[in-house]
């Protein structure tokens, strides 16, 4: 395991690209920092201290809290995911995208080109309507105005426009340099840095709560097991998949047959990855939000408390939704009718089961079982850690979701890692490529 | 030279803008070859004695290590003054600036016709000095032959000895003809010739050399056209004969779309229900989808493959007793090559022709890898602009475009495109009519041999007298393609029949150029649009050579093989295809639209040749070790060495009864045996695992990254295993009763015996949907984008069910 770490820093070409992907994870780190110009930093501390709206919350996570600090980071890649959703829907709506998503190597140029016009255009939007937001800040306590009188109106709309927009675009080349570049998928890495940024200062805190004596240090062992449980669990499930036998008629040469097991169709026990979650918890916004929007609704505060995060009844619901959330986009991803047909027309089938129907059906059953402990384990990550924050009154940093995508995104990278390990593997450096154990 | 015109000027501009590796300024050349010019002057009054003394001179200086490029103006001076005497040609500019760019290892685009067999004269004499042997890789074998004879008594003037490989030639010849200073072969030769070199058991009978320099004719054909297809050997093995004719006649009762349903461009088969039950019932198996049962489904799938898919005269000609393979894309015969494992004897089945042993595949090589193997590399071709991205990318090389000694007359027209089939073939009949009634020569383009005969037979009803390329012999085709330029000649052959060939206006012998010429040249027709521009352009370029005038025009229909193939002649809107009366659809947004649908071919295939390139990394470097390691046990005592150590007993047993000299032998012998039969078992095994990797992806997993991972862990115990079952034969010997002859080989095994597969599948797919779950920074936002992206895939299922 050592040694396979010191192979990595012996291949100049993968040095090469783990010190390249650092350097631009520092740049975007850098740029987290630097605040839009004509900010008041105390008034946006201080209105977001008091700002129940978990969606700002949600966001400026994957941000790397460069949302409530209002940096030229603010509006992360976002844009750029909405850019090329929207393009993809144009695609099926009008021929002239569907034909240059087939075109191949010069189609996918020209999407990746509208794509990024696109996230211009989206970014600028945003940030307008970012600066018309910060613009009707005024802080709880001292009554200030976010931006100076001075600046107010059109001069601060366009400087932060084109300060958003500009960041936009730099994050979203910093993710196409890693991509390409460097280790990895550049645009997952920029998020996991985002949250990943937290930690050193989450283990801080956690730490002067020890030494100042407000917390047991007995309690803190448990604190730190529990989230070391929590990591291994996830881990666990994101990695769990049914290995669906797969046989092609080919595999068979006169009568002997290869002893090949290892044509197979892995079914993911959480399948959906992370959206479920997070379509889930933005849903849950939705009804603070409109209470917030309509004026005079008094009577609808009750209702609205109901739904404050950490309580049984917001619980109840949030969990519910991941749960409907996994089954509804399982079943739009991973269409067993598409796979059956898929698999019949490659010649496969799965032993015992004829192709057609009755493998759309088999692969329909497999899928609905595993699918329902994969989505109670969403629904069991996102909840348990505002439990735990009611509870132990611990200020819990590291929320089920985010430890979920940190670890969705360094498997990935450490497979990319082995990819590039395996490729080495017979100049002499290594025996095995692998870094982990695990059946294939 | 011809000067650059202002477009060529801007379109340098832009190229370099985008940061295109095309060079289009051969100015950089004048310099040198001015000075070649001066310094031919000086060689004109040498006599062939003084000649030869200067080559003679030039490879003393190389052998004692001086650098080839500081003797390149005095060397393609004396080459070009041995041309002059023997050819009585005086090379051409052009000519010798195509020479230094195939000398710098680029890609030279010269026209057809400009003379590119004695432009690469030059540089293969300057790297053929230093003795380690030039490969001048040709289109064909009759070209291969050709060249060497044509060009032979220039090289022997130099003092280089010159030979050529033919298929069909013995192990003695080709050792011969590889151990020449220069040898001219197709790349198919010398890329089959390198894998039996790796599967040979006794050392005299390797015949290459090591590689050092070679010069690729027709680069395009080669190096992309037909790149799709790994070369392939096989050899028999000893499967016992297997009873396939019940399979043919179930398949001959079968009904296609009651029992079964097939894609004829895909080239997949599925039973229907109903045909699952029929089976079923014919055969009496039992459930035909379980592990037991897929040996049946599987022989009855290649028994449905050869009856309905593979078409007698399309796919394959029947000649004696043997199945013989037709080029798809050469539309000619592709001698020794077979479909794979059972689909082979499924058409012999067919067609009623002895079964010949089964095989199974001995070793492989893609022509990317094959060709580098070559330390050194140039190409040329007269198509290769429009591939100029993929040359670099893959071969490394860059593209250098020599303009022509005469500037290009050729018209090429837009394309007449036609609604059906039918009508295409009436425009494309009264078309050739006319202008044959005004004795102007027509060569007609098709992409099968079954279509060229079709329409020879129409033109002969027609009263229309015409020439048919068979796809048979290449040198009477090239006899008849030196002719299509005559007046009132009307031929007709597959875009690549007779390549390599010139046609000149008026026959020939030119007798009657004027004439013709007077009558706009050489009339090429294209029947078909090809799977890329730059095939049509091979085509058009078979007119207007060396400032000849000609005319070359394409005859589409939205119902041709090739849209329908791909399925994009539906992403024409209908509301653009309004005919005129005879069908013709006169509207440029069509044309364009073709032009589109090409260029999604072209993407397509692209990104296929990409997959399957990444796929063949791993196994590449995989082969060179086994290889190396094949080598080494050939030529030492390590077999004897190895062995003793995974079975002692056994090798001592021998050693006492035979001496070591024998032990050793078997040792090797035994070795070499297991050691091919491992690595044939793991090149059958990770084609399997190719095939189906692809379903790794529903899982979220990389499948490129699962592919190498097993390939990896196999390929250490593959090793393994051929020495244990080394040491297992040699305790069977040893049991027996140990003989003093090698326990090798019947004929069979031996690799001469070997033939091509043709595999051409892909079964890799795309399923953008994943990409949301599996990318996980993707995934965060799209699911903060939730109202956007739900819309987003259900437009796209719904997209999919229609």
């Amino acid at each position: 395991m050592l040694e396979t770490f010191q192979n990595i820093f012996r291949i100049p070409e993968l040095r090469k690209k783990i010190y390249f992907t650092l350097g631009v994870i520092f740049i975007y780190r850098l740029g987290g920092h630097i605040p839009t110009p004509g900010i008041d930093p105390r008034v946006l501390a201080d209105y977001f201290a008091q700002s129940t709206n978990s969606l700002f919350g949600l966001y400026d996570m994957f941000v790397g809290g460069a949302f409530k600090r209002v940096t030229v980071f603010a509006l992360g890649i976002m844009p750029y995911i909405s850019a090329s959703i929207i393009i993809q829907l144009l695609g099926t709506v009008f021929p002239y995208f569907h034909k240059l998503q087939r075109e191949g190597g010069e189609g996918r140029k020209k999407i990746t080109q509208y794509t990024r016009y696109g996230t211009v255009l989206l970014s600028f939007f945003q940030a307008i309507a970012i600066s018309f937001f910060l613009q009707s800040i005024t802080s709880p306590v001292t009554g200030m105005h976010a931006v100076p009188a001075g600046l107010m109106g059109i001069k601060f709309t366009i400087l932060t426009a084109i300060s958003l927009t500009t960041g936009t675009m730099l994050i979203m080349w910093l993710g196409e340099q890693i991509t390409n570049r460097g280790l990895g998928n550049g645009i997952s890495l920029i998020i996991f840095i985002g949250i990943v940024a937290r930690l050193p200062g989450a283990v801080i805190a956690e730490y002067q709560q020890v030494a100042a004596g407000t917390r047991h240090p007995f309690m803190e062992l448990v604190v730190v097991a529990v989230i070391i449980a929590m990591t291994a669990f996830i881990v666990l499930i994101t990695q769990a998949m049914r290995r669906i036998p797969i046989q092609t008629p080919k595999k068979v040469v006169g009568t002997k047959m290869y002893a090949g097991q290892n044509t197979v169709l892995p079914l993911r026990i959480n399948m959906a990855g992370v959206i479920p979650i997070i379509f889930a918890s933005s849903v849950m916004t939705l009804p603070g939000m409109l209470i917030g929007l309509i004026p005079g609704m008094e009577m609808m505060e009750d209702i609205s408390r109901l739904f404050a995060p950490g309580g049984i009844i917001y619980s109840i619901i949030y969990a519910l939704l991941i749960i409907f959330f996994t089954y509804f986009y399982t079943a739009i991803i991973f269409n067993p009718l598409d796979i059956a047909d898929n698999l019949k027309r490659s010649g496969g089938f799965i032993p015992g089961i004829r192709p057609g129907k009755k493998t759309a059906e088999f692969l329909d059953n497999v899928l609905s079982r595993i699918t329902l402990p994969g989505s109670i384990f969403l629904a069991f990550i996102s909840i348990v850690p505002f439990w735990m924050m009611g509870g132990m009154k611990i200020n819990f940093y590291f929320g089920g979701t985010s430890v979920l995508i940190v670890v969705g995104v360094a498997l990935d990278t450490l497979q990319q890692l082995e990819s590039h390990l395996q490729m080495r593997n017979y100049d002499g450096f290594l025996k095995k490529g692998r870094l982990r154990g695990r059946r294939l | 030279m011809s000067e650059n015109n202002l477009s060529i000027k801007i379109h340098r501009t832009i190229r370099r803008w985008n940061g295109s590796t095309l060079v289009w300024d051969i100015e950089a050349y004048r310099g040198t070859v001015e000075a070649i010019r001066e310094e031919g002057r000086r060689l004109v009054t040498l006599t062939p004695d003084q000649i030869f003394g200067h080559a003679h001179r030039f490879r003393e200086e190389i052998r004692s290590g001086v650098d080839p490029d500081t003797l390149l103006v005095p060397s393609f001076a004396l080459v070009a003054e041995a041309v002059r005497r023997v050819l009585y040609i005086d090379p051409f500019d052009e000519q010798l600036v195509c020479g230094i760019v195939l000398h710098q290892g680029k890609l030279a685009e010269m026209q057809t016709g400009e003379g590119k067999t004695l432009a690469a004269v030059f540089p293969v004499f300057l790297n053929a000095l230093c003795g380690r042997g030039v490969h001048v890789l040709t289109f064909n074998d009759y070209l291969a032959r050709r060249d060497a004879e044509w060009m032979g008594p220039v090289y022997r003037l130099l003092g280089l000895t010159v030979g050529f490989v033919q298929e069909g030639m013995g192990i003695t010849e080709r050792q011969s003809a590889y151990r020449q200073d220069v040898t001219y072969l197709t790349a198919k030769e010398a890329g089959f010739d390198f894998l039996r070199d790796n599967c040979r058991y006794d050392t005299s009978h390797i015949v290459q050399r090591d590689f050092h320099y070679a010069i690729v004719d027709e680069a395009d054909s080669l190096l992309i056209d037909e790149a799709r297809i790994p070369m392939i050997i096989a050899g028999a093995t000893d499967e016992p004969e297997e009873q396939l004719t019940p399979f043919a006649q179930l398949a001959r009762a079968m009904q296609p779309e009651r029992h079964f349903s097939f894609d004829a461009y895909g080239r997949k088969i599925s039973l229907t229900e109903e045909g699952i039950d029929f089976v079923e019932q014919q055969l009496g198996c039992g459930d035909l989808f379980t592990s037991t049962g897929v040996a049946s489904l599987s022989r009855l799938y290649h028994a449905l493959h050869a009856q309905y898919l593979l078409h007698w005269n399309v796919d394959y000609l029947v000649s004696g007793n043997r199945i013989e393979l037709i080029d798809e894309l050469t539309g000619r015969i592709a001698e020794n090559r077979r479909w794979p494992e059972g689909l082979h004897a499924a058409v012999e089945v067919k067609e009623g022709v002895p079964a010949q042993s089964r095989g199974a595949m001995r070793s492989s090589i893609t022509i990317h890898h094959f060709i580098a193997q070559y330390p050194k590399v140039a190409a040329m071709t007269a198509t290769a602009e429009q591939a100029e991205e993929e040359f670099h990318d893959w071969y490394g090389l860059d593209t250098v475009i020599i303009p022509s000694h005469r500037e290009c007359l050729r018209n090429d027209f837009p394309d007449r495109v036609y609604r059906t089939r039918r009508e295409k073939g009436h425009a494309l009949i009264e078309e050739i009519a006319t202008v044959h009634a005004t004795g102007r020569p027509i060569l007609v383009g098709t992409r099968t041999v079954r279509e060229s005969r079709e329409l020879a037979d129409v033109l002969i009803a027609r009263g229309i007298d015409c020439r048919v390329l068979n796809a048979k012999d290449n040198a009477y085709e090239a006899s008849i393609v030196a002719e299509a330029g005559t007046a009132g000649a009307v031929t007709i052959s597959t875009n690549m029949a007779g390549r390599g060939t010139d046609i000149r206006l008026g026959g020939s012998d030119g007798k009657d150029r004027e004439r013709v010429a007077s009558l706009g040249g050489l009339y090429v027709i294209g029947t078909n649009r090809f799977e890329s521009r730059r095939i049509d352009d091979q085509l058009r370029g078979r007119s207007g050579r060396q400032g000849d005038p000609g005319l070359s025009r394409f005859f589409i229909s939205l119902e041709d093989d090739l849209f329908v193939k791909y399925r994009i002649n539906e992403l024409i809107p209908k509301r653009y295809i309004v005919t005129s009366a005879d069908g013709c659809i006169e509207n440029a947004y069509v044309n364009n639209e073709i032009n589109r649908l090409q260029r999604i071919i072209e993407g397509q295939n692209g990104d296929i040749k990409f997959t399957l390139g990444k796929y063949s990394v791993l196994i590449e470097q995989q082969r060179t070790i086994v290889a190396s390691y094949r080598r080494e046990v050939l030529a030492t005592g390590k077999a004897f060495e190895l062995l003793r150590v995974t079975a002692r007993p056994v090798v001592d047993n021998i050693l006492a009864r035979l001496g070591g000299e024998t032990t050793a032998a078997h040792c090797r012998t035994l070795l070499l045996r297991a050691l091919d039969r491992s690595w044939s078992t793991y090149l059958a095994d990770m084609a399997d695992l190719r095939d189906g990797i692809h379903f790794r992806r529903f899982g979220r997993q990389d499948p490129l990254h699962i592919f190498n991972s097993l390939a990896i862990e196999r390929f250490e115990t593959m090793l393994q295993e051929a020495r244990q079952a080394a040491a297992g034969e040699l305790e069977r010997l040893c049991v027996d009763g140990p003989r003093r002859d090698s326990p090798v080989i019947d004929e069979r095994h031996n690799p001469s015996a070997t033939w091509t597969y043709l595999v051409s599948d892909n079964p890799f797919e795309d399923n953008p949907d994943l990409q949301l779950s599996g990318n996980m920074g993707y995934s965060v936002f799209a699911g903060l984008l939730w109202p956007l992206t739900a819309m987003m895939l259900m437009m796209k299922r719904r997209g999919r069910k229609s």
